[in-house]
C-alpha cells in the first residue's frame, strides 16, 4: 500500500498536477492583490442587476400578455433570483483572453513558458482558471449580499429545494471547468496572432449571448428550447441557476451536468489539439 | 557524443511587406507581399560538456533564433539538432527539464509577487525535492547576494537585483546546460563583475555548460575560451578568443604628446599618422615591428613629452571583424 502511494507520489502525472496546482495558487495570490478593481467590478454588477430587474418587473406588470413569462415557466420571483445569481457568477464567463496570457502571446514571452517542463495547455489552463477566481469571489460576495438585503420585490429567494441547491454547487464546478476549457480554446485560436482579436471576440460574444447572461434562456422562443438545452453555453450559468430556482428539477440534474461535462471534454480536446498544432509553427515575437 | 550537436540547421521566417508609394497603407490593407527572411542557414557546431561558449553577432544575426531552437521553442526548417541526446522540439518537456534559460528582456518572475513565490512555483514545476531545493536556494542566494530580497515583490526590485533573481530562477533545478541571452545588459559595473564571477564559478564547480549571447565584449573576454560569431544567419567564426584577436586585431597605435607643434613628417614602419595639434597618433602593425622599437623611432624624430600605447580593445576587434565579414 505504501509502495503504491509512493509510486503515485513520484509519478510524473502527480508531479504535473502538483505543478499546475502551484500555478493555480500563485495566480490566485496575484488576483487577490487587486481588491479595489474587483470591488468596482462588483458594484457595476449590482447596478446592472437592479436595471435588469426593474425592466423585468415592468414587463411582468404591464405587458399585453401578462402570463407570457408564466407560460415560459418562470415567475417574477424566480426571474429576480436568476438575475442576481447570473450577475454573481458572471466573472466565470470568458469575456476576454486572460490579460497575462494575451500579453505573452503578443509579446513573445510565451518563450519563457515554453522553457518549462510543463505542458503549455495545462499550464495556461490553471492560470486561466485561477485568474477568474478572485473576481468571482469578490463579485459574488458583494452581489449576493446586496441581493439578500433588497426590499421584497427585488430580493433573492431561497433555493427551490435543498437537493436542487446541492446540485447547483456541483453544476457550478462543472461550469467553472466548462468556462475555462472554452477560454483555452479561444486562447489556442488567438495564438495565431495575425488574426488579431476579431475571431476570438466573436467566439466570446456567441458564448455570452447563448449563456443566458443577457436574457434567461427559458424566455427565448419555444421552438429554440431544444437547441438551447443541448448547446454548450447553457452550462455557463443557465443550468446551475435553474437548478437553484427549480426550473430544472433535481431528477434532470444528472443529465444537465453531463451536458456540461461533455462539452468541457470536447473543448479541452479541441483546444489541446489546436494548441499543439500552433506550437509546431510558432513564431516568437520581439526577438 | 558532444552535449550539443547542431548540424545544418536552417530557419526562415515570412515577413509581410506593405506596398510602398502612394496609398501604400490603403493598398496594404487589401494585398500584401511577403518576403522570406533566412534567419539561420546551415548552422553547424558542437559543444562539449562543461564548455563556456560566447555566441556573438550583430543585431538580427540569428543569435536568439539559435538559442530558441536549442531550447526547444522553435522548430527549424531543416537540419538535425541533438542536445543531451534528445531532439529539443520533439521531446520538449524532457529536454527543458535539463536546461536553464534566461532571456534578459523577458522576465520569468511574477511581477506583483515576492520573489520567493516564483521560486516556490519553480520548485513544484521542476519537481525538486524539499531538501535539495532549500540547499540550492541558499547556495545561490548567498552567491548572488539576494537573500534579503526574497520577500520583496519583483516590481520593487532594481534591474540588477532582478537579473540576479532571474539567474537564480534559471539555476534552481541544477540544469546541465544554461542558455543566457545577454545576461549583463543594463547592469552596473559591480553587478556585472559579480555576475561574471558567479557564472565562472558555476561553470567550474558544477560543470554546467554555459552558452551566452551578448553584445558586451568584455563579458566574452572575461568568461569564454571559445567564441562563435554569427552573421546573416551563417556561422562565420568558431574558435578561441586569442585566435579571433590575432586574426582581426586592428593596427596598434601609439599616442605621442609633443612639446611643440611641428610639421608632419614620415616615420619608418608607421602606417597612418593622425595629427591633432600637439597630439600625434601613429598606427603600426605590431606583428611586423615591436612596440618598443616603434617608440624609439618616434622618440628619435619628435620632440616627445609623453607617449601612451593603445592596444585595440575587443570592441574594436569585433567591429573590424564585422566589417571584414560585411556584416555592417
Amino acid at each position: 500500500m505504501i509502495e503504491v502511494s509512493a509510486m503515485i507520489r513520484n509519478s510524473t502525472v502527480f508531479a504535473n498536477i502538483r505543478a499546475c496546482l502551484a500555478m493555480f495558487r500563485i495566480k490566485t495570490a496575484e488576483g487577490f492583490q487587486y481588491r479595489l478593481a474587483n470591488l468596482a467590478n462588483a458594484s457595476v454588477g449590482v447596478f446592472w442587476a437592479l436595471i435588469d430587474i426593474t425592466v423585468y418587473l415592468v414587463f411582468y406588470q404591464y405587458a399585453e400578455r401578462k402570463d407570457a413569462g408564466i407560460i415560459a415557466g418562470m415567475n417574477i420571483n424566480q426571474l429576480v433570483t436568476y438575475v442576481w445569481l447570473a450577475e454573481a457568477i458572471l466573472p466565470m464567463i470568458v469575456m476576454g483572453v486572460d490579460g497575462e496570457i494575451l500579453g505573452k502571446i503578443t509579446s513573445g514571452d510565451v518563450s519563457v513558458e515554453l522553457c518549462r517542463p510543463l505542458d503549455l495547455y495545462f499550464q495556461w489552463f490553471s492560470k486561466s482558471a485561477a485568474a477568474r477566481l478572485a473576481p468571482l469571489f469578490w463579485r459574488s460576495s458583494v452581489i449576493l449580499l446586496t441581493g439578500i438585503i433588497m426590499p421584497p420585490a427585488y430580493r433573492i429567494s431561497l433555493p427551490a429545494s435543498f437537493i436542487g441547491f446541492l446540485w447547483m454547487l456541483v453544476s457550478l464546478l462543472a461550469a467553472f471547468l466548462l468556462c475555462t476549457s472554452y477560454a483555452m480554446l479561444i486562447c489556442a485560436v488567438r495564438m495565431k496572432i495575425t488574426w488579431g482579436d476579431g475571431i476570438t471576440n466573436m467566439m466570446m460574444l456567441i458564448g455570452s449571448i447563448l449563456s443566458g447572461a443577457y436574457l434567461p434562456l427559458q424566455l427565448w422562443p419555444e421552438w429554440m428550447q431544444g437547441f438551447l438545452r443541448l448547446q454548450p453555453f447553457a452550462g455557463y450559468l443557465d443550468i446551475p441557476v435553474r437548478l437553484y430556482i427549480g426550473t430544472i428539477s433535481p431528477e434532470r440534474a444528472i443529465s444537465s451536468v453531463s451536458i456540461q461535462i461533455l462539452w468541457s471534454v470536447v473543448f479541452i480536446i479541441s483546444g489541446k489539439l489546436l494548441m499543439a498544432k500552433r506550437l509546431r509553427t510558432i513564431v516568437i515575437q520581439g526577438g | 557524443m558532444p552535449q550539443v550537436l547542431m548540424e545544418g540547421i536552417s530557419k526562415s521566417f515570412k515577413v509581410l511587406l506593405r506596398p510602398e508609394g502612394k496609398f501604400g497603407i490603403l493598398r496594404g490593407a487589401f494585398s500584401r507581399k511577403s518576403e522570406i527572411i533566412h534567419a539561420l542557414q546551415n548552422i553547424c557546431f558542437q559543444i562539449e560538456e562543461g564548455e563556456l561558449v560566447g555566441y556573438i553577432g550583430p543585431n538580427g544575426a540569428g543569435k536568439s533564433t539559435t538559442v530558441k531552437i536549442m531550447s526547444g521553442i522553435l522548430t527549424p526548417d531543416s537540419g538535425t539538432c541533438r542536445i543531451l541526446n534528445r531532439i529539443p522540439w520533439k521531446e520538449r518537456l524532457a529536454h527543458v527539464s535539463q536546461i536553464g534559460v534566461v532571456f534578459s528582456q523577458r522576465s520569468q518572475l511574477w511581477w506583483d509577487l515576492p520573489v520567493s513565490d516564483t521560486f516556490h512555483l519553480l520548485k513544484n514545476i521542476y519537481n525538486i525535492k524539499e531538501t535539495e531545493y532549500k540547499k540550492r536556494l541558499n547556495e545561490l542566494a548567498d552567491m548572488l547576494g539576494i537573500s534579503d530580497l526574497l520577500k520583496t515583490p519583483v516590481r520593487q526590485l532594481s534591474l540588477g537585483q532582478r537579473m540576479r533573481c532571474e539567474i537564480v530562477a534559471a539555476l534552481l533545478h541544477s540544469p546541465k546546460i544554461l542558455f543566457l541571452d545577454e545576461p549583463t545588459i543594463g547592469l552596473d559595473a559591480v553587478s556585472k563583475l559579480a555576475m561574471r564571477e558567479f557564472l565562472k564559478k558555476e561553470n567550474r564547480e558544477k560543470g554546467t555548460t554555459i552558452i551566452l549571447t551578448t553584445h558586451d565584449m568584455d563579458d566574452i573576454e572575461a568568461l569564454c575560451n571559445r567564441v562563435m560569431v554569427i552573421g546573416h544567419g551563417r556561422l562565420l567564426f568558431d574558435g578561441e578568443i586569442q585566435q579571433l584577436k590575432k586574426q582581426f586585431a586592428p593596427l596598434c597605435r601609439i599616442k605621442a604628446f609633443l612639446s611643440e607643434k611641428i610639421a608632419p613628417l614620415p616615420i619608418d614602419g608607421a602606417g597612418k599618422i593622425e595629427i591633432n595639434g600637439n597630439e600625434w597618433t601613429v598606427y603600426y602593425d605590431s606583428s611586423k615591428i615591436a612596440t618598443y622599437a616603434m617608440i624609439e623611432r618616434i622618440a628619435n624624430k619628435l620632440p616627445l613629452k609623453d607617449v601612451s600605447v593603445d592596444e585595440g580593445n575587443i570592441d574594436e576587434i569585433i567591429a573590424v571583424m564585422y566589417k571584414e565579414m560585411c556584416l555592417v
